[in-house]
């Protein structure tokens, strides 16, 4: 059965540049996000978005520091969370959404998936979620044949995680001893259903992964420290060659399933409960604070300079031009 | 074939493996897989010999499992392989729908362009043996549907060497239907080194008062029946488009506007097969050179039966063919 990943974890264990640069990356997806959701109701960004506000946790624990841009991840269809702990430039992402040439699709237009940048590991994502299960197989093996210590990590939530492929790819990972790590982002809801509603389980999803011999976990995964610890070491073991691993990181969305969801299928005490006391940010601040790793004012800063860099990339979307119709027809071949 | 070039006499299992070998030696990024390739080599034996020359890594059995092998292979070719997936049947191709229709012409598009997606998915297809509704079909028509693909459909040993080896060599995703009532059948190959381009008819007959257009195993019905209506002192042309995308329209039309008359022949069904969109473009381009209606003949509009005595009536058979031919030569 899939454990529960527990550790202790003392900030000392961290250099406090780290530590900050965490707190840093989770607030710029944070504030990306938020700033989206403002320019779709300024009318410039269509409402197909489904935000990653409360789980940005499950992106810095597993990316920063830990996967280098040789590494390839499959990013979730629940914000750009992942996109941005992988370091693509947030102007280009803005672009994707606001269809204008900056972005990673020179105009074509991408949001919660289709975004790319292959030079930072990024390979893209399927509009069918789940089909990346797949793919990511197929990422692995490649680095696998041609001897690289290259990384494949598979970002998916609970709902994509009833789809078929996801069991054809645990077979081929465990049969093949393939380096993938994957991380099922488990909200608890796929759009209005229930995990429970829609899983067969033991007790987790982890647990189908241990069915394949595939070592699993559940961990909580609004610990960003908790994160960084059980990744590293899954991507240790593929970076070995020892093989695929799968974490279930436990989270919860702050909001609807898109924008517009008027999110009544959710119980408000536990909502409030996610928001209050289990926000990735808000507890990592509160722990920064308490050990007097930082004081109020260098984390305001630290925000500070992050609304800047906002701002910026977002002006640089804004202002380039948007495509000529004829955008459409690049690019189809190679 | 110019008369200066050296030929062989192989079947086209022994030309396929031919290209597979070639190109798996010219290029180590190359990696083979499917159901039983390795070192079974394959339920149709055309992946023989390849497990015991470029060993187990790069040619390997995989579960059965279409929708991971299709959706792999598509990760294998943006992270630099050149991968050349096998399905065991073709009609299999529904299984990993997702993978070829929504991901192997689009991943390139859809991500701006950013990657190459050099993936050669071989499908066997075609009415052979009593194999039923679900092994029988020859479902390629579905994808020139799907941008993005290009889709070939060898007639001949040579054209399935040439056009296999352009396509593992090509930077996009080929979809390479193989009859298999074609493995077995010889001619003539090259002894040299040779390329097929994808998109380029070839005429198999010259002929100056029917276009024949037909697709794999119906190129050599087609041309059978040519024979025959010869000796009506009726000359048929053939042609053979040997890649449904890009589909080369110019020679087609070309023959057309020489004969004014056509006929598409191919084992897919009538409806919605290839011969619905050469019949459309040859309407929209090349109408008023025609004397008589455009005609097809495909497979009925049913699943295929099992009974290896009822299948023999879905494949268009020669006499079909004639008497098409010459109700098109009343007008
Ligand atoms: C194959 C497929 N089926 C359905 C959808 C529509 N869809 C998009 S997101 C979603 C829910 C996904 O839930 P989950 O994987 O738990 O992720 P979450 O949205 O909760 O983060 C659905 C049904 C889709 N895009 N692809």
């Amino acid at each position: 059965m899939a454990e529960i990943y527990q550790k202790e974890i003392k900030l000392s264990d961290y250099r406090k540049e780290d530590l900050i640069k965490f707190y840093r990356e989770m607030v710029k997806i944070r504030k990306f996000d938020e700033h989206l959701i403002r320019l779709m109701h300024e009318g410039k960004v269509s409402g197909f978005y489904h935000s990653g506000i409360g789980s940005e946790s499950v992106s810095v624990g597993s990316i920063t520091n830990i996967l280098r841009d040789e590494d390839y991840i499959f990013y979730n269809h629940r914000g750009c969370n992942q996109k941005i702990a992988k370091g693509v430039p947030l102007s280009k992402i803005y672009g994707d959404f606001l269809g204008t040439v900056e972005g990673t699709t020179r105009g074509l237009g991408a949001g919660i998936v289709h975004s790319a940048d292959p030079s930072r590991g990024v390979l893209g994502q399927c509009g069918t979620i789940g089909s990346q299960f797949n793919i990511v197989v197929g990422t692995a093996y490649s680095a696998k044949l041609r001897g690289t210590d290259q990384v494949s990590v598979c970002y998916f939530g609970d709902g994509a995680a009833s789809r078929e492929p996801l069991h054809g790819s645990l077979n081929w990972a465990g049969l093949y001893k393939l380096p993938v790590v994957y991380i099922c982002e488990n909200n608890g809801y796929a759009i209005s259903s229930t995990f429970e509603e829609t899983h067969s389980v033991r007790e987790h999803l982890a647990d189908w992964a241990w069915g394949y011999g595939i070592p699993s976990c559940v961990v909580d995964g609004n610990d960003v420290l908790l994160m960084q610890e059980v990744v590293k070491e899954a991507v240790e073991r593929a970076k070995l060659g020892e093989g695929p691993t799968f974490i279930e990181a436990q989270t919860f969305r702050h909001r609807g399933h898109f924008e517009g969801d008027a999110y009544d299928y959710v119980d408000k005490a536990v909502l409030n409960d996610w928001k209050e006391n289990r926000d990735p940010i808000k507890s990592f601040k509160k722990k920064l604070l308490e050990n007097q790793y930082c004081t109020e004012n260098d984390l305001l800063n630290v925000d500070e300079e992050v609304e800047y860099e906002i701002h910026a990339a977002i002006k640089v979307a804004e202002n380039a031009p948007l495509p000529e119709p004829n955008r459409i027809f690049e690019g189809l071949y190679a | 074939m110019g008369t200066a070039v050296k030929v062989k006499t192989i079947t086209m299992r022994e030309a396929i493996i031919e290209a597979l070998v070639e190109e798996m030696e010219r290029d180590p990024s190359t990696v083979l897989f499917g159901e039983d390739v390795g070192k079974f080599g394959g339920i149709n034996a055309i992946t023989k010999g390849l497990y015991e020359k470029f060993g187990g890594q790069r040619v390997f059995d995989t579960p059965i499992a279409e929708t991971t092998i299709v959706g792999a292979a598509l990760g294998m070719a943006i992270t630099g392989l050149r991968p050349i997936p096998e399905l065991q049947f073709g009609d299999f191709v529904g299984i990993a729908f997702d993978e070829v229709f929504n991901k192997l012409g689009k991943w390139r598009y859809m991500h701006g362009g950013q990657m190459e997606v050099p993936v050669t998915l071989r499908l066997p297809v075609g009415i052979a043996g009593g194999a039923g509704p679900e092994h029988s079909q020859s479902p390629q028509a579905l994808f020139m549907h799907a941008p993005g693909i290009h889709i070939a459909i060898p007639s001949t040993p040579a054209d399935a060497k040439g056009l296999l080896k352009t396509a593992i060599r090509d930077n996009n995703a080929v979809l390479f239907f193989e009859h298999k009532l074609l493995y077995g059948m010889k001619g003539d190959v090259p002894e040299e080194e040779y390329l097929i381009p994808l998109g380029k008819a070839d005429v198999k007959r010259v002929g100056t008062d029917v276009t024949i257009i037909a697709t794999a195993l119906q190129v050599h019905t087609a041309l059978n029946a040519a024979n025959t209506l010869a000796k009506d002192g009726i000359e048929a042309e053939v042609i053979d488009p040997r890649t449904l995308a890009p589909l080369d329209m110019d020679t087609i039309l070309a023959s057309v506007r020489k004969t004014g008359r056509v006929l598409i022949v191919h084992e897919e069904p009538k409806t919605g097969g290839c011969g619905a969109e050469i019949a459309a473009q040859i309407a929209e381009k090349a109408l008023f050179d025609l004397h008589a209606p455009i005609k097809r003949i495909g497979s009925p509009d049913v699943p295929i039966a099992q009974s290896i005595y009822l299948e023999q009536f879905y494949r268009p058979s020669e006499n079909q063919i004639i008497e098409v031919v010459k109700e098109l030569l009343e007008y």
